[in-house]
């Protein structure tokens, strides 16, 4: 090899190393940032660390990431070896066959393995439901569950599924060098079957399978995308997690994860390598190897006798490896629990804790980014909710499709409470089906440091004076509704011509460069960080934002806008109904309503809690509430009137909607 | 005896056709069906409204494994003229960020490009920006640089470097030192060896490489959802949004999907065609 130009070459690794891990450096540094941004430096401390063992949310799925990881990479590694085996004993033309089918997981694109395991589980589970119904009408020894939903046990099998083919590719190889007559040879030499797998393909084969389990294990915590489409809405992987927060607030806990698996990993890794070296040093000495103390089980009772033995501790082993799976899922189930679903960010998680300790029923807290979100996930078997909250044009668009549960006030006293402007709307006129949770107004959020004029028109979106400096909301009813407004139409026009119009302008708007993107709860860190100027977004969440950005205004335009009423409802068939009946109480009470009002600053429907609010805050923080702010988050009556409610479209607008929202993106 | 290990198989053909055949055939039969039942190819015939997604996801997943190449040829190159001890570490260093979660990657990219955020500031701090408004007249207060097309495909290249690395690394290091010795024997100057000898033989680590980047590459939503700030709409998006979006209607997903499925086959025909199959995706 020529030396001369090493130097240079190394320089050049040297930048691609740089380049894959100063962002990783840059993580680690900021999560020892006294602030909560990611950009300002404000001293360090550990404080993220300590946030991070709080943050259920992060832990709990860490620890699914790694059960998931775990179990998938121990199955699959086993199963994978033996399939290994079994097909390089079948005839060529057969192996290469079935090795093609094998390649499919592999070589597909990661979302096409998720969508497709997902629609063959939810079709699944539609055929479970009406066989078990069929059975259990059959017969009543037995009650078969009829409702089977997306969960940990898909999320294992879907893992399982594109971890196999990595293990058969890797042990393949080994099979194929080794030499078959040693089998035969083992055989002749009084040997049984097990014993030369034992002692003669295994051992043939392990660095196959090492390598094999190695991949998987690194495919399974990596995974994102199937884990996405398959894990359902009560179980969440770290990947899961964190997607959901980038789409939210970003808080450095996720920095501080990152360094502790960045640091286990590189301990790991610096371990494994130092073993290696000195094993190889070792081989290189031609030093006899030591018998590990498998290879001494395995002389010790290779006599005939073992047999039975070893046979039934093989079937020992394997029951307590299914015992402890079961423990491990079934733990989780033995407890009463709630599964809620709901809107982004919103809620004071005090609540959750407080309703636990007081009842002893687990919250399984989910959000999803919006009310088309939701219906999607409802839609496509992936949720197992007991209570949703939801906007109220969603909540007619439920009722009308018959997938909520009639609920049973006896339970939820504390419905008496909620002032009579919030029940009884047209979306559930008899008022069966839900309880009112917040109300607010939609508006436009700028940054007065970026816009010099007062704004007090939607014309500000679609300006050219701010471009690149817009975000457009993200989901198409109310993208389209202030474009209507601003056009002058009502929101809930049928009129095709209309709706197109109003579509025209957002996609003139998005070709001149206007919008920066289109975002949800992605808006908080935005808008907090004066990284875009004008968004548009709920009253609530701006005061949030105001809380951490003195420059941000609000304002509701002149041209009118949506007031909105979000609302409580059980869904269908829900398999804790009480449970949901008492949680919806609890959060319906005064104190939960004035807590809630005082982290979320959505104004709250309860009569009380909305009078007292004021008094509560001064009492709370010592000074006087703001009758600015107060006004933002309940608005008087002279705003309301220029506001409209969405109601329900029909399926054929909808579907309009649907459309040109896909448009947008192309 | 035979027959016996023979059995083996068998779980996992039923395995197989339970998870991996079964799903793609649910696929199949959602594509061809219409929301209230019933064949069509009316979601095939709409795909027409979505050309310029297809082009999108083709071209910024070309240009990102393109770039993934001209950076991981030579990387892995270098990595393997060096001695074991180096090499050994190298790898270990490249393949350590697979560990870190994909979407933590992808998340330390957006604190970085933001408009607000570490470059700009580290921009503005020496000055640069404002030269660039001293040299050209314009007036920016910082370079956009977040919610690009350029952004998306520096996610990608960012995520999927290792897998073009590796494939084309673990190629060129098994390569038979005699073969290169006896062309410098023959006179072949270090140039001549390269092109002549040890590029053609590294070609089945290239395709393997350049699938793997590929593929992940022209179906990612998460990356393009991040770094793309949802303006830089992808296949990937396209399909989510059917699914789990703010656009329910799984049947013309399933299409999108299928439509994408057989470009992939047909790459791998391609690829098949070239290099010796069984070689590929040999990573470790």
């Amino acid at each position: 090899m020529k030396k001369t130009n090493r130097g240079g070459s190394r320089f050049l690794i040297g930048l691609m190393f740089l380049f894959l891990y100063l962002p990783i450096f840059l993580l680690i540094i900021f999560s020892f940032n006294a602030g909560d941004s990611s950009a300002v430096w404000r001293g360090f401390s550990l404080h993220w660390y300590s946030e991070l063992f709080g943050n259920r949310l992060i832990m709990e799925s860490l620890y699914m990431t790694l059960l998931v990881s775990l179990l998938a990479t121990v199955i699959s590694t086993a199963a994978g070896t033996f399939a290994a085996i079994g097909l390089y004993s079948l005839s060529r033309r057969k192996r290469d066959a079935l090795l093609v089918i094998n390649d499919i997981p592999m070589m597909n694109a990661d979302i096409v393995t998720g969508v497709s395991l997902c629609l063959f589980f939810v079709a699944f589970f539609q055929g479970w439901g009406a066989f078990a119904k069929w059975i259990n009408g059959m017969q009543s020894a037995f009650e078969l569950p009829t409702r089977l939903t997306l969960g940990f046990g898909t999320l294992l099998l879907a893992h399982i599924a594109f971890n196999i083919p990595y293990v058969i590719l890797n042990v393949a190889p080994r099979l194929r060098q080794m030499d078959r007559n040693l089998v035969d040879a083992a055989q002749d030499l009084g040997c049984t079957w097990m014993q030369a797998f034992w002692r003669v393909i295994l051992p043939e084969i392990k660095p196959g399978i090492v390598s094999g389990a190695l991949i998987a294990f690194t495919m399974s915590v990596d995974d994102f995308v199937i884990s996405y489409f398959t894990a359902g809405s009560s179980t969440s992987t770290l990947s899961m997690a964190i997607y959901g927060m980038t789409k939210r607030r970003i808080t450095p806990e996720i920095n501080a994860v990152s360094t502790l698996l960045f640091l286990t990993v590189l301990t790991l890794l610096v371990i494994v390598n130092v073993r290696e070296a000195r094993q190889e040093r070792r081989s290189a000495s031609m030093e006899p190897r030591k018998l590990t103390w498998m290879e001494h089980l395995a002389v010790r009772t290779s006599g005939p006798r073992w047999k039975w033995v070893k046979r039934g501790a093989g079937a020992a082993m394997a029951c307590c490896f299914v015992a402890v799976v079961m423990f491990l899922t079934g733990a989780t189930s033995s407890r009463p629990v709630v599964n809620v679903c709901s809107l982004g960010e919103y809620i004071d998680t005090d609540l959750i804790t407080q309703f636990e300790e007081e009842t002893g029923i687990r919250v399984n807290y989910q959000t999803v980014e919006s009310n088309e979100t939701l219906y999607s996930l409802l839609k496509s078997g992936g949720a197992d909710y007991d209570v949703v909250v939801t906007s109220d044009y969603m909540i007619a668009k439920f009722i009308e499709e018959d997938m909520l549960e009639t609920l049973d006030y006896g339970n939820i006293p504390n419905f008496e409470l909620m002032d009579e402007r919030f029940t009884n709307l047209y979306f559930d006129p008899e008022n069966q089906y839900t309880v009112p949770y917040t109300w607010g107004t939609l508006g436009i959020i700028y940054n007065t440091s970026m816009v010099e004029e007062e704004i007090t028109s939607w014309s500000a979106l679609y300006d050219d004076k701010y471009a690149g400096n817009v975000l457009l909301i993200n989901n198409s009813r109310d993208a389209l509704a202030e474009a209507l407004f601003y056009l002058g139409y009502s929101a809930n026009t049928t009129d095709a011509s209309e709706i197109r119009e109003a579509f025209a302008l957002i996609a003139d708007a998005n070709r001149r460069g206007v919008f920066q993107g289109k975002v949800s709860d992605e808006v908080f860190q935005k808008m907090e960080g004066g990284n875009a100027a004008i968004a548009t977004y709920y009253a609530g969440d701006y005061l949030t934002m105001a809380e951490n950005n003195e420059d941000l205004a609000y304002v509701v335009p002149e041209e009118g806008s949506n007031w909105f009423v979000d609302a409580m409802c059980v869904l269908k068939d829900a398999p804790h109904k009480l449970e949901a009946e008492m949680w919806i109480n609890f959060i319906a009470s005064t104190e939960a309503n004035l807590a809630n009002m005082d982290y979320i600053w959505y104004a709250s429907p309860n009569r009380e809690a909305l009078e007292e609010y004021p008094a509560y805050y001064e009492e709370l923080y010592g000074e006087e509430l703001d009758q600015e702010t107060y006004e933002i988050m309940a608005a008087p009556p002279e705003v309301l009137e220029r506001c409209e409610v969405y109601e329900n479209l029909p399926p054929e607008t909808l579907q309009l909607y649907s459309q040109l929202w896909v448009e947008l993106g192309t | 005896m035979k027959n016996k290990r023979s059995l083996f198989a068998v779980p996992y053909v039923g395995w197989m056709a339970l998870f991996v055949v079964a799903p793609i055939v649910m696929v199949v039969i959602y594509a061809f069906s219409a929301a209230s039942g019933g064949f069509t190819l009316e979601h095939f015939a709409s795909m027409g409204t979505y050309a310029s997604v297809f082009t999108r996801s083709f071209w910024l997943a070309l240009l990102a494994t393109l770039i993934c190449l001209l950076i991981g040829y030579p990387a892995a190159y270098f990595i393997s003229r060096e001695g074991p001890r180096f090499q050994r570490v190298a790898m270990m260093l490249i393949m350590l960020p697979m560990w870190m979660n994909f979407l933590l990657r992808t998340y330390s990219w957006m604190s970085v490009l933001e408009n607000n955020g570490l470059l700009n500031r580290f921009f503005s701090a020496i000055g640069l920006i404002g030269l660039v408004n001293g040299l050209f007249g314009t007036n920016l207060e910082y370079f956009p640089m977040i919610n690009t097309q350029g952004a998306v495909v520096l996610g990608m290249v960012y995520n999927y470097l290792p897998f073009m690395i590796l494939p084309i690394y673990s190629v060129i290091e098994k390569m038979d030192g005699s073969l290169l010795e006896a062309a410098r024997d023959l006179g072949a100057g270090s140039g001549r060896v390269f092109w002549k000898v040890i590029l053609p033989l590294s070609l089945p680590g290239v395709l393997s490489g350049v699938t793997m980047v590929f593929v992940p590459s022209v179906s990612t939503f998460a990356i393009s959802r991040l770094l793309g700030g949802g303006t830089q709409m992808m296949l990937g998006d396209l399909i989510e949004q059917q699914f789990l979006g703010g656009a329910y209607n799984p049947h013309l997903g399933a299409a999108i999907s299928l439509v994408m499925m057989v470009i992939v086959v047909v790459c791998m025909v391609v690829m098949n065609h070239f290099g010796d199959g069984e070689e590929q995706a040999v990573m470790l």
